[in-house]
């Protein structure tokens, strides 16, 4: 058997001294955190072990003794066996360094005997950094023994609270923190925090969100900002990793955002650009009416080519341009209040980027109504036309449709209902093509709309679900969000156990993405494409990006 | 590994033993590596499919070395292996129609050139010539030089267009191939007419049946009732449109006749209508698809077995049905009159008529009680078919065609051209060719010997063989 | 140790690297060809001739730019997420087994699988584009079930080694896999 010892680089130097860590539960590892240096009682050992066993929640011991070259006399290789009869253990360790020699010597005094290995660790690393995937906090035997090497190490902490200089009447080695000089104004921050965080929440009790309708952009964002300022505000503490990490992600977003936002109100109150926009707007309101009309009128006659259905042209096409007329004449109506809508509605950027852009994209659904009325007119139709059609084909071959056992069965029709099916039949085929052109028309202006909301709806789910926190953590301190580890030979002499270096795998910037995502409303199409394009030529309506529930009969 | 390293060393020794006894001996004992292809295996299921894994299990037992290639069936891709160290390729190839692949002529040679070196393949086996792949491998496989045999499963027409184009294709294929097998004497003659072949080069080996699997148990029927089982494919060439005909007229004459029918298909709606029509729904009884161990426990519940296919080149339903004791009623069409012997098989013209007439026969035979027991009729079907027989025939035609010679390019293409008409044999010389030189770019990129072979699985230096020998040997030294 | 060179599934050579710290401890290290600067001078060319050809046409300098440019950003793209040149397989003993690949241009990306994890290192055979190769993999162990696979890590996958290279590595593997239970 290979027995393991992790054991810290801080140490590697250390006096001689005692060896304090925990053997590993259901692995034959253990692991070294301190070196507690000569002179000491042994009482004193014993009792500051037991406290910091309580205080930590892992089980401490003495592992064995660690004595440097300087020290080698006469009468310690006794006196380092004795020492096992004070601190009982079943298995003593004995490590070593020689003079001239990069590697340690280990001997074990128990029954069996075996092969050693040698694993060093950055103590401060492997106590900071979280193992992914994240898993409960709990030291479980069952687990993975390098989740519970960085277990043990993590929650050792107040092993490390002995500092160096302290005058107690124990020294020891093992990694010491570089100071706590800002300390105190995190503590102040932390005191400030609660008063606020009480008083966002009551503010957020009193906003009555929920009746908002669900169905405008900006009061889904805003209802979802709400939620995420509740969860913020909570005046408990996080409990876990993950809990933290979604709290700071959601924090820094929404500063984040709201900086953006402010530059994108400096950019629009500073210029005039407000009005500049407003005189914009309703011209180009006018000029997608125009080319409407114009494409109307396109249809109307013989659109490239094709010969559609007189009549039935022409009842569409009329109907259709009185709807345009009634649309500029709304936005003529309109104009005078284009500007100060805008001015108002450029302060909700304070609230941040998402905000703006969530608006943006309502603005865009209400001047873009006439089309959207247009799409759903000539998909009702076509979707008549398609329904008329498909069931009249059945007829045509003598099958029907079995509502209750939801197939296709055999029929005899009598000679009238064949007839009648038949006429219909043929007028329905051959005023197909003049809708199918309508339909194809509108969807395709429809699709246009749809996919620029869409952009606008990506962009605003991006800001609001990208874990700028954890990236930067990621950047800036790689050890703390960790995928695994990895080993590299630290020195391999003859003589002595093989060495081992064990560093922090980062996580991949991907992952850390995926891991981090805050859980946003599901912006995204629930439909594949296939679907859609089923849908579209079905004339079933498509919406931008809303969740729909399935309809269950 | 020292063990497998022994017994090696003692099969090659056994091996020398055998070849010293006498060279004919030899030429009897020779091994052959053997490659399987076709569309359809299993996760598929069906005659083909059961066929190809039967006659490998068969060979492997007899000694030789077995690799079935196939294309991938949904995540069932890659490579896999059977019971005793069958190996199985499914190619990631496109399938297009019916279980069946797109054929290129080309696309497919890469990984068919790869498969057929790395197991050095000695004979070449293609099934079914609804198959793509089977044509696409025999083409391929006379490209690259090795003996081709080739087992035809069914019938054709000669008059619609689809059959019309797939005879063409299977003169082409065909007009390389070493040896054809067919199931049944009808089939044969069909497939020389079609495929206007050398008669002598085309053999019948009957399917087989594990009779094993199929016994009698009388103690499952009704005896009140007489009941007529049918177990098919629901198609329209199983003629279950002549079982919707027959069903209501029948049920109308005897009221204690039951149908219990097996299998799922398009056809099923036809079914399932006349039920409903003439409320039958107690004595109709559609089980859906059945898996192929749960069909000898729908057989055995029956009294008459019915089969009512407009076109078989050899049932194996009715040797199945035969074999469980029931009483068959066939129509009489294609390889069917040769597959059972006339006393124990009511043949019928396929009409709703004749059917019926026949049936009545049999219903009344049944209650007056003139019919044979059911072990007696077992016991006649038994040793009428099988799988042994077939692979120590099918062995037979690998000895005779490993030593046929392979065409050169040049004779092929003349060959080609003079078989084929001066049209189709043409543009088929000119692909002949192309494959040629696409095999030439192919062995230039990645050259034969850069290819590792293949760890054997089954054959004289199987794995798999040693690997329970060793166990053998092992569990004689305990006891 | 000494290495041996073999040749991967296309035939250009490789070399093997095996490594012995400890009896429990090794180290393989499969090394391929650096990138040959004919074929960096072809590809470069070819792309700046074709620029060029287009550039006589339009007269449009943008052309030549942007030419310049995307063979710049393809070949550090290339060098960064293509062209792997080691991979090493680290199998420790009762510890588990790590894999790493070096690319081109100097990033490394390593994976850890602890051994009570592994279920096994095996050679398994696999259509890889238009070939039926042999590669190594490690079956990784489903934690509900301990005798089920839940997944397959290949190894060497980019330098992809052919079978007599694979069973060097695999005995050695299964040496070690043998010695702790």
């Amino acid at each position: 058997m290979v027995l393991k010892i992790f054991y810290p680089q801080c140490c590697n130097l250390a006096n001689s001294g005692l060896l304090i860590g925990s053997w590993i539960q259901g692995h034959n590892s253990a692991v070294v955190l301190a070196v507690v240096h000569y002179p000491f009682i042994p009482g004193q050992v014993k009792r500051y072990i037991q406290q910091v066993s309580t205080a930590s929640g892992v089980k401490l011991s003495v592992l064995g003794s660690w004595s440097l070259p300087s020290e080698a006399e006469k009468g310690v290789e006794n006196f380092l066996r004795d020492l096992r009869t004070i601190f009982p253990q079943d298995r003593w360790l004995q490590i070593s360094r020689k003079m001239g020699q990069t590697g340690f010597n280990c001997s074990i005094l128990d029954r069996s005997q075996g092969t050693i290995l040698f694993v060093h660790y950055d103590q401060r690393n492997v106590m900071l950094s979280q193992l992914h995937p994240i898993q409960t906090e709990e030291l479980d035997p069952s687990d993975s023994e390098l989740r519970q090497v960085f277990q043990i190490v993590s929650l050792s902490q107040p092993l490390f609270l002995l500092d160096r200089y302290d005058d107690g009447p124990l020294k020891s080695t093992h990694w010491q923190s570089g100071g706590q000089e800002a300390s105190i104004i995190v503590e102040l921050l932390k005191m400030a925090s609660v008063p606020l965080c009480l008083t966002i929440s009551c503010l957020l009790h009193l906003l009555p969100l929920n009746f908002l309708c669900s169905k405008l952009s900006t009061c889904v964002q805003l209802s979802y900002r709400s939620d995420h300022l509740r969860a913020l505000s909570s005046p408990k503490t996080a409990v876990g990793h993950s809990e933290f990490m979604r709290k700071a992600n959601v924090l820094v977003s929404i500063l984040v955002d709201m900086a953006l936002g402010f530059l994108l109100m400096y950019w629009l109150y500073s210029d005039n650009h407000i009005s500049m926009l407003a005189n914009a707007l309703v011209p180009a309101a006018d000029h997608v009416a125009k080319e409407l009309e114009e494409l109307l009128q396109w249809l109307m006659g013989a659109p490239a080519g094709l010969k559609m259905n007189r009549a039935l042209d022409e009842v569409l096409g009329r109907f259709f341009l009185y709807h345009i007329h009634l649309w500029i004449s709304y936005i003529h109506l309109m104009s005078p209040f284009v500007e100060t809508i805008l001015w108002y509605g450029g302060l909700s950027a304070g609230l941040g980027l998402s905000f703006a852009l969530a608006l943006l994209s309502d603005m865009v659904a209400l001047l873009t109504f006439h089309i959207y009325c247009f799409y759903v007119y000539g998909a009702r139709l076509y979707c008549l036309k398609i329904y008329g059609l498909s069931s009249l084909w059945r007829l045509f071959r003598g099958k029907k449709w079995n509502v209750l056992r939801q197939r296709v069965d055999s029929c005899s029709y009598d000679l009238d209902q064949l007839f009648i099916g038949t006429l219909l039949f043929t007028i329905l085929l051959f005023l197909f093509p003049t809708t199918a052109l309508y339909y194809l028309v509108f969807t395709l202006l429809r699709l246009l709309v749809v996919v620029l909301q869409g952009i606008l709806h990506l962009t605003v789910d991006l800001i609001n679900s990208l874990p700028l926190f954890a990236v930067a953590l990621r950047l800036t301190r790689f050890y703390r969000l960790a995928e695994g580890v990895k080993f590299s030979v630290l020195c391999d002499e003859p003589d002595t156990p093989l060495h081992l270096l064990m560093e922090i795998n980062p996580l991949s910037c991907a992952s850390v993405i995926k891991t981090y995502r805050t859980p946003t409303y599901s912006c995204y199409p629930k439909d594949s494409w296939t679907n859609l394009v089923k849908k579209l030529f079905v004339g079933e309506l498509i919406y931008p990006w809303k969740h729909k529930t399935i309809k269950t009969d | 590994m020292g063990q497998r390293g022994r017994a090696v060393l003692q099969s090659n020794a056994s091996q020398q033993e055998s070849s010293g006894t006498s060279q004919d001996a030899l030429k009897h004992n020779r091994k052959h590596n053997i490659c399987m292809v076709s569309d359809f295996f299993y996760p598929n299921m069906g005659g083909v499919e059961s066929h190809i894994y039967l006659l490998s299990q068969c060979l492997i037992e007899k000694g030789h070395k077995v690799v079935i290639v196939t294309h991938s069936y949904g995540k069932r891709k890659g490579v896999r292996y059977l019971t005793n160290g069958l190996k199985v390729y499914y190619l990631p190839l496109q399938v297009m129609y019916n279980q069946s692949t797109v054929t290129t002529c080309f696309h497919s040679l890469p990984l068919l050139r790869c498969v057929l070196v790395r197991e050095r393949i000695t004979v070449v086996h293609a099934h079914s010539s609804f198959s793509a792949l089977a044509h696409d491998s025999l083409f391929h496989a006379k490209t690259m030089g090795l003996n081709t045999v080739f087992t035809d499963h069914s019938l054709f027409g000669f008059a619609d267009i689809s059959s019309v184009l797939t005879n063409k294709l299977l003169t082409i294929t065909l007009c390389d191939t070493n040896h054809i097998v067919c199931v049944s004497y009808t089939s044969k003659e069909n497939t020389v007419l079609r495929a206007a072949l050398n008669p002598e080069i085309v053999s019948v080996i009957p399917n087989a049946v594990e009779s094993t699997d199929f016994t009698p148990d009388p103690s499952q029927r009704r005896d009140d009732r007489i009941t007529i089982v049918v177990i098919s494919r629901l198609v329209y060439r199983k003629g279950i449109d002549l079982l919707g005909g027959i069903i209501p007229e029948l049920c109308l004459k005897h009221p204690d006749l039951n149908f219990l029918i097996g299998g799922e298909g398009p056809k099923r709606l036809v079914l399932e209508e006349v039920r409903e029509k003439y409320q039958l729904h107690d004595r109709v009884r559609l089980l859906g698809a059945l898996e192929h161990k749960d069909v000898r426990n729908v057989l055995v519940q029956g009294h008459i077995f019915l089969n009512t296919s407009l076109t078989e080149a050899f049932c194996m339903a009715i040797v199945e049905g035969a074999s469980c004791g029931l009483q068959v009623v066939s129509t009489c069409v294609g390889g069917i009159p040769e597959v059972l012997p006339e006393d124990l098989i009511t043949l019928c013209e396929p009409n709703v008529r004749s059917l019926c007439a026949g049936l009545e026969k049999v219903i009344a035979r049944q209650r007056s009680g003139a019919v044979p027991t059911p072990a007696s009729i077992h016991a006649r079907v038994k040793n009428l078919y099988t799988w042994r027989n077939v692979a120590e025939r099918t062995e037979k035609v690998y000895d005779r065609v490993v030593g046929e010679e392979v065409l050169p390019l040049h004779m092929r293409i003349q060959r080609l051209r003079s078989h084929c008409g001066p049209v189709a044999g043409s543009i088929f010389a000119f692909v002949a060719v192309l494959d040629f030189l696409f095999l030439l770019l192919l062995q230039w990129l990645v050259p034969d010997q850069i290819m590792d072979l293949a760890v054997d699985a089954s054959g004289p230096f199987g794995m798999w063989n040693q690997e329970s020998g060793i166990k053998k040997r092992t569990s004689s030294q305990k006891s | 140790m000494e290495g041996e060179s073999f040749t991967d599934i296309n035939g250009t050579p490789i070399f093997l690297d095996c490594q012995s710290h400890s009896t429990f401890c090794r180290e393989f290290t499969v090394t391929s060809p650096k990138v040959p600067v004919t074929k960096v001078i072809v590809f470069t060319c070819s792309i700046w001739l074709l620029a060029y050809a287009v550039f006589l046409f339009t007269e449009d300098t943008v052309v030549l730019t942007s030419a310049i440019l995307i063979t710049l950003v393809s070949m550090m793209l290339y060098v960064h997420l293509v062209k792997v040149e080691q991979e090493t397989l680290f199998i420790i003993g009762s510890l588990g087994v790590q894999m790493s690949s070096s690319y081109a241009s100097g990033r490394e990306t390593t994976t850890f699988i602890e051994l009570n994890k592994i279920k096994d290192i095996v050679i398994n055979e696999a259509i890889y584009m238009h070939q039926i190769i042999y590669y190594l993999c490690v079956l990784l162990k489903d934690p509900s079930d301990p005798d089920a696979v839940s997944s397959v890590v290949p190894l060497f996958q980019s330098s992809k080694p052919r079978l007599n290279c694979l069973m060097k590595v695999y005995r050695s593997c299964q040496e070690i896999l043998s010695k702790c239970p």
